[in-house]
C-alpha cells in the first residue's frame, strides 16, 4: 500500500504544475490588470508603473511564474495586494467560520440523506417513495439563492427564530446562534440532490443476490440494509462526499454574504472583484492539493471499506 | 424495592439521587449563566451605536486606502488640519486640529498655519507609554508621506507638484528607491513646535480644502516606522489624534471603534441651517465629542440582510441605495408612513456628484473638433433619455445634472438650463444634416458611407445592464447601432486611462467642495489621469488655466458658466445625473445630519436615553 501511496504522491507534482499553469495563464488573460484600481481616481502612466512594478506584474512572465513556484515551495504567499493582510492570515482567520458551517452541514447532510436514501429505497415505487421524489425534484429545481431569502426573511425576521445575520467570538455561540439558519438552508438545498443519487446507489445493491441469500436465511431487514447494503453501496458514497470535502476550504460564499459570516467564501468573492492575485494563487493551489490529498485518502477508505480492492 | 432505595444502594437508589444533581447543577449552571451575562452587562458600554458599509474594509492607512468606507474609519481615528462644519450648506471649511483657518498671503502661494497645542495622539507602545502631542513636524511628515512613491498613494494626486522643492525630493526617491524625510525644502517650513508653513510652486486657493481630505489625516512617524509593512504602509494598526480608536476588528465583517480616552475636549457646537437643524441642535448643543462609547460597524454586502436588520433594530443607520429604495421611500421622496409612524427618520440629499456619459475625444470618427464630429456627438447627446435613466434604472432616486458642478459644492448654478435636452428628434435632424444616412436597413452610415457603429462600454452588473440597455435604446430611436463592451470594472478603467475606452457613463464625486474638483475633470491635460473622455478644448482648457488660478466667487463662477456653455457645445458628454442619499435612521440616535463631504460623523450622534 505504500508503494501506492507514494506513487499517487508524485504523480500530484505534474497535476499541480498543471493547475499553476491553467491559473497563471487565466490570470494574466482575464484577470484584469490590478494597478488601474490600486491607483486611486486620478493617476498618471507613471504612477501606474509603479504600482505595476511594487506588485511584480511588470516582470516577464517566466520570471512571474518562478515567483509563483517558489511561492509554493514555500508556502509563502506574500500579502493581498489590497489590504497588505499577509495571505497566510487571511486563510488562518476565514477558514474558521467557514468550517464551523460547513462541516455540521456536511455531516448532517450525509447522515440524513443516507439514511433517507435507504428508507425510501426500501419502499421503491410506493407512493412514500415517489412522493419523496417529486419532493426533491422539485427541491433541487429552486436556486439557493430563493431559499436564503425566504428563509431568512421568514424564519430570522418574521418568526425571530434566528438572527438575521451576525457573527460573534465564540464558537459555540456562533455554531448554534448564527449558523443554525445558514446550515438548515444548507441542508435543505444539498438532501433532495444527494438523497436521489444515494438512492439510486442503493437501488443498486438492494436486488443483488446477497440480499436475496441474506433474507433466505432468515437475516433481520433493519441488518440488511444498514449493514450489507450500505456497506455496498458505500463506495459511490464515499467518492461524492470525498469529493465534497474541498469545497470546505472554498466555503459557502452565497451563505456567507446573506448571514455576514466572516468565511473564505466571501474573501474569495473579494479577492476576485479586487483582482488580489495572490489570495486567488494560494486559495486555487491550496483547493488543487486539497482535492488530490482527499483523492488517495478516498481510494484508501475503498480498501478499508471493501476489502476486495486492490491496489495496483 | 423500598429498602434498596433506603439504603441509597442499587440503581433505584441512583434513581433517587438523579434529581438532587440535576437540580444542583441546573443551580451552578444558572448562577455561571447569571455571573457571565451580569460581567458581559457590566463590560458593555454605555453608549454604542451600530453601521453598516455595503463593502469590505481595506485597511486604515490614510495615505494608502482608497475606498469610502475604509475612509469613514480614518476620519474617526485621525484629525486632519481643518474639518467641515456638520450642518453648514454648502459645506464649510472650520479648523479641526489648526487653531485657525490658514493664513494666506502672496496670491495664494503662501500658506501659514498654526496648530492648537495639546492635541495628543491616543496611547500606543510605539511612544513608549508616554503622551505624544501632535506637532508641526508631524503634519510636514504625513504630507510629505503621501508623496513617498514606495507607499504608492492613490491620493498623491492632491499634493504632487504642489509645494516648492518637493518634486526633486521625489525624483530622488525613485531614483535611489529611498525617500528623504529628513531633506529640507522650501515647501515646508517649521517654523515653530505649532506653526509650519507651506510654499506652493502656484496659486491654489482650494489648498485648504485638500488639506481637510481624509488622505492628509496626520500620522506620527513613530507610528508608521513601529508596525509599517514592507512597502511603507500601515494599514492595521491605525494611531491617530481622533475621537475613536480601533477597537476589535475581524477583517471584512465588523470593526469595533471605541471612544478614545485621550481625546481632547471637543464641545458640540453648531448653528442650525437646514429646516429641522433646531430641534438636532437642541439635542446636542454643549454635549462632549464623541458622546457615544462606542460604534460597531458590520459588513453586510447583501441588501436584503442590511434591511432586515435594520428593520430589526440591528442596526442604527441604513443608506436606502438602488434597488432597496423603494422599500423606504414613497415616489416623492418622502419616507414610507409605517416607517415614519415607528420613528425612524430619512435623512434626504443630492450627492456632490456627477454622472454623464462621454464619447472619446480621440475617436477620429467621433472626437475631435470638427463639425460633423460636433454634431454627431451632439445628437447622441440629445438621444440620451435621462429622465428613463432616473425613472427605470435608479429607481426614481436621482436628479437630472445640467451643471458640470453638482448641488452642495462651491459653484454649482441652481436652475442651469443645459442646451443638451432630450430630444431625439432634433437629433434625428441633426445627423441628416451632417451626412450620417439612413441606409436601406434603417440603420446610420458614417459620412463616407460606412456602416455606423459606436461602442458602449459597461459592467456586466445588474447596472451596467440597465444602463447599456438604455443606451441602446436611445440609439435605436436615432438609427444609429451601438455595439456593446462588457467587462470588469478594472479593465475597463485601464482601457479608460489609456483614452481607448469608446464610450460609457462615468461618474465623479467630490474630494472637496469646490467646483475646481469637477471642472478639472474635462481638462485636456488630464486626460490620461481623471479626464475620462480624453476631451481637449482648447478654449474650454484656457478659461480653466484662469479659473484654477482664482478664489471661489462671482468672477470665477462667470467664468465657469462660461466653461459649461463650452462643454455643452461641444458635447463631449452628456451630463446624466446626481443620485440622492438615502440614509434611514432609527429613533434612538440623536444629533444625525448626513454630511456631504465628511467620510463619517459618528462623533456627533448620541443615544437617546433609554424610555424617551
Amino acid at each position: 500500500m505504500w508503494a501506492y501511496v507514494v506513487r499517487r504522491l508524485w504523480q500530484m507534482i505534474p497535476t499541480l504544475l498543471g493547475v499553476v499553469l491553467l491559473v497563471f495563464v487565466l490570470f494574466n488573460l482575464f484577470g484584469g490588470d490590478p494597478a488601474y484600481v490600486l491607483a486611486g481616481k486620478i493617476s498618471n502612466p507613471e504612477q501606474i508603473d509603479n504600482i505595476r512594478r511594487q506588485l511584480g506584474v511588470d516582470q516577464p512572465y517566466w520570471i512571474q511564474l518562478g515567483i509563483f513556484l517558489k511561492q509554493i515551495v514555500t508556502a509563502d504567499f506574500g500579502a493581498s495586494w489590497s489590504t497588505n493582510e499577509p495571505v497566510s492570515h487571511i486563510l488562518a482567520t476565514r477558514l474558521g467560520p467557514s468550517l464551523t458551517l460547513l462541516v455540521p452541514l456536511l455531516i448532517i447532510e450525509t447522515l440524513v440523506a443516507v439514511g433517507l436514501a435507504l428508507a425510501v429505497a426500501y419502499v421503491r415505487g410506493s407512493l412514500t417513495d415517489r412522493t419523496v421524489m417529486v419532493i426533491c425534484t422539485v427541491g433541487l429545481s429552486i436556486s439557493i439563492l430563493v431559499y436564503i431569502i425566504v428563509f431568512q426573511y421568514v424564519f430570522a425576521y418574521k418568526l425571530g427564530w434566528f438572527p438575521v445575520q451576525g457573527w460573534g467570538d465564540s464558537f459555540w455561540e456562533n455554531l448554534v446562534r448564527y449558523a443554525s439558519l445558514p446550515i438548515l438552508i444548507g441542508l435543505v438545498v444539498s438532501i433532495a440532490p444527494n438523497l436521489r443519487l444515494y438512492r439510486t446507489f442503493v437501488l443498486d445493491e438492494i436486488n443483488q443476490d446477497y440480499v436475496r441469500t441474506a433474507r433466505a436465511k432468515g437475516v433481520s431487514e433493519n441488518r440488511i440494509m444498514w449493514v450489507h447494503v450500505l456497506r455496498n453501496a458505500s463506495i459511490p458514497i464515499i467518492t461524492h462526499v470525498m469529493a465534497a470535502l474541498p469545497g470546505l476550504l472554498i466555503g459557502a460564499f452565497l451563505l456567507e454574504r446573506f448571514f455576514s459570516i466572516p468565511g473564505i467564501g466571501r474573501e474569495v468573492i473579494l479577492a476576485v472583484e479586487r483582482s488580489d492575485f495572490p489570495v486567488i494563487k494560494a486559495l486555487t493551489v491550496y483547493v488543487a492539493v486539497a482535492t488530490m490529498i482527499v483523492n488517495l485518502l478516498a481510494d484508501l477508505m475503498y480498501k478499508a471499506v471493501d476489502p476486495r480492492v486492490q491496489f495496483e | 424495592m423500598p429498602g434498596a432505595a433506603c439504603n441509597g444502594t442499587g440503581g433505584e437508589g441512583a434513581q433517587y439521587r438523579r434529581p438532587a444533581l440535576a437540580t444542583l447543577a441546573t443551580g451552578v449552571l444558572v448562577v455561571l449563566v447569571w455571573l457571565a451575562l451580569a460581567a458581559a452587562h457590566a463590560a458593555e458600554p454605555r453608549k454604542v451605536i451600530r453601521d453598516v458599509f455595503p463593502a469590505a474594509e481595506t485597511g486604515f492607512d490614510p495615505a494608502a486606502v482608497h475606498d469610502l468606507y475604509s475612509a469613514g474609519v480614518v476620519r474617526a481615528i485621525f484629525d486632519t488640519l481643518y474639518t467641515y462644519d456638520y450642518l453648514a450648506r454648502p459645506a464649510k471649511l472650520v479648523p479641526n486640529v489648526a487653531a485657525a483657518l490658514p493664513e494666506v498671503s502672496d496670491e495664494g502661494k503662501v500658506y501659514t498655519i498654526r496648530l492648537t497645542p495639546g492635541v495628543y495622539f491616543q496611547r500606543d507602545p510605539a511612544f513608549g507609554g508616554a503622551k505624544r502631542e501632535l506637532t508641526a513636524e508631524d503634519v510636514v511628515y504625513t504630507y510629505k508621506r503621501v508623496l513617498d512613491p514606495k507607499l504608492r498613494s492613490p491620493w498623491s494626486f492632491l499634493v504632487e507638484g504642489k509645494f516648492v522643492g518637493m518634486d526633486e525630493v521625489v525624483a530622488a526617491a525613485k531614483k535611489t528607491g529611498t525617500f528623504d524625510y529628513a531633506r529640507k525644502v522650501p515647501g515646508f517650513e517649521v517654523i515653530d513646535r505649532y506653526t509650519l508653513r507651506l510654499r506652493l510652486t502656484d496659486t491654489d486657493y482650494n489648498l485648504p480644502f485638500v488639506l481637510a481630505h481624509d488622505a492628509l489625516s496626520i500620522v506620527a512617524r513613530e507610528v508608521i516606522e513601529k508596525y509599517g509593512e514592507s512597502d511603507g504602509r500601515t494599514m492595521s494598526n491605525p494611531v491617530g489624534t481622533g475621537p475613536f480608536k480601533l477597537g476589535e476588528w475581524i477583517r471584512s465583517n465588523k470593526i469595533v471603534l471605541d471612544a478614545n480616552p485621550d481625546f481632547r475636549k471637543v464641545v458640540w457646537d453648531f448653528a442650525p441651517v437646514q429646516p429641522g437643524d433646531e430641534a438636532l441642535v437642541a439635542q446636542m448643543k454643549g454635549k462632549r465629542v464623541p458622546a457615544v462609547d462606542r460604534v460597531e460597524i458590520y459588513v453586510q454586502e447583501e441588501d436584503q440582510t442590511r434591511w432586515l436588520a435594520f428593520q430589526q433594530g440591528e442596526l442604527d443607520f441604513l443608506n436606502m441605495e438602488g434597488p432597496l429604495a423603494p422599500n423606504a421611500i414613497e415616489p416623492d421622496g418622502k419616507l414610507k408612513p409605517e416607517l415614519a409612524r415607528r420613528g425612524i427618520r430619512l435623512d434626504r440629499y443630492v450627492e456632490p456628484e456627477i454622472r454623464y456619459v462621454y464619447w472619446n475625444w480621440l475617436d477620429p470618427r467621433m472626437g475631435g473638433m470638427g463639425k460633423a464630429q460636433i454634431a454627431l456627438r451632439r445628437a447622441l447627446a440629445m438621444s440620451y433619455d435621462v429622465a428613463a435613466e432616473i425613472r427605470v434604472v435608479l429607481n426614481g432616486q436621482a436628479v437630472e445634472a445640467a451643471y458640470p458642478i453638482p448641488p452642495g459644492v462651491v459653484g454649482h448654478v441652481p436652475g442651469w438650463k443645459s442646451t443638451l435636452t432630450y430630444d431625439p428628434a432634433l437629433a434625428n435632424k441633426l445627423l441628416d444634416r451632417f451626412g450620417y444616412k439612413r441606409g436601406a436597413d434603417g440603420w446610420r452610415t458614417w459620412p463616407d458611407g460606412s456602416p455606423m457603429v459606436i461602442t458602449y462600454a459597461s459592467r456586466p452588473d445588474t447596472l451596467g445592464r440597465q444602463l447599456e440597455e438604455l443606451a441602446k435604446k436611445s440609439y435605436d430611436a436615432i438609427g444609429v447601432r451601438m455595439a456593446s463592451q462588457r467587462d470588469r470594472f478594472p479593465e475597463l478603467l485601464k482601457i479608460e486611462k489609456q483614452c481607448k475606452l469608446a464610450s460609457r457613463e462615468a461618474a465623479w464625486i467630490a474630494d472637496y467642495p469646490d467646483g475646481d474638483n469637477f471642472m478639472q475633470l474635462f481638462y485636456g491635460p488630464n486626460a490620461y489621469q481623471s479626464n475620462n473622455g480624453c476631451t481637449a478644448i482648447p478654449e474650454y482648457d484656457a478659461l480653466y488655466k484662469q479659473s484654477a488660478r482664482m478664489p471661489a466667487g462671482p468672477e470665477r463662477d462667470r467664468l465657469y458658466m462660461k466653461m459649461a456653455r463650452i462643454l455643452e457645445y461641444y458635447a463631449p458628454h452628456r451630463l446624466t445625473v446626481s443620485r440622492y442619499r438615502n440614509q434611514l435612521v432609527q429613533p434612538r440616535i440623536e444629533g444625525y445630519r448626513r454630511h456631504p463631504i465628511l467620510t463619517s460623523t459618528w462623533q456627533y450622534v448620541d443615544v437617546a436615553p433609554a424610555g424617551k
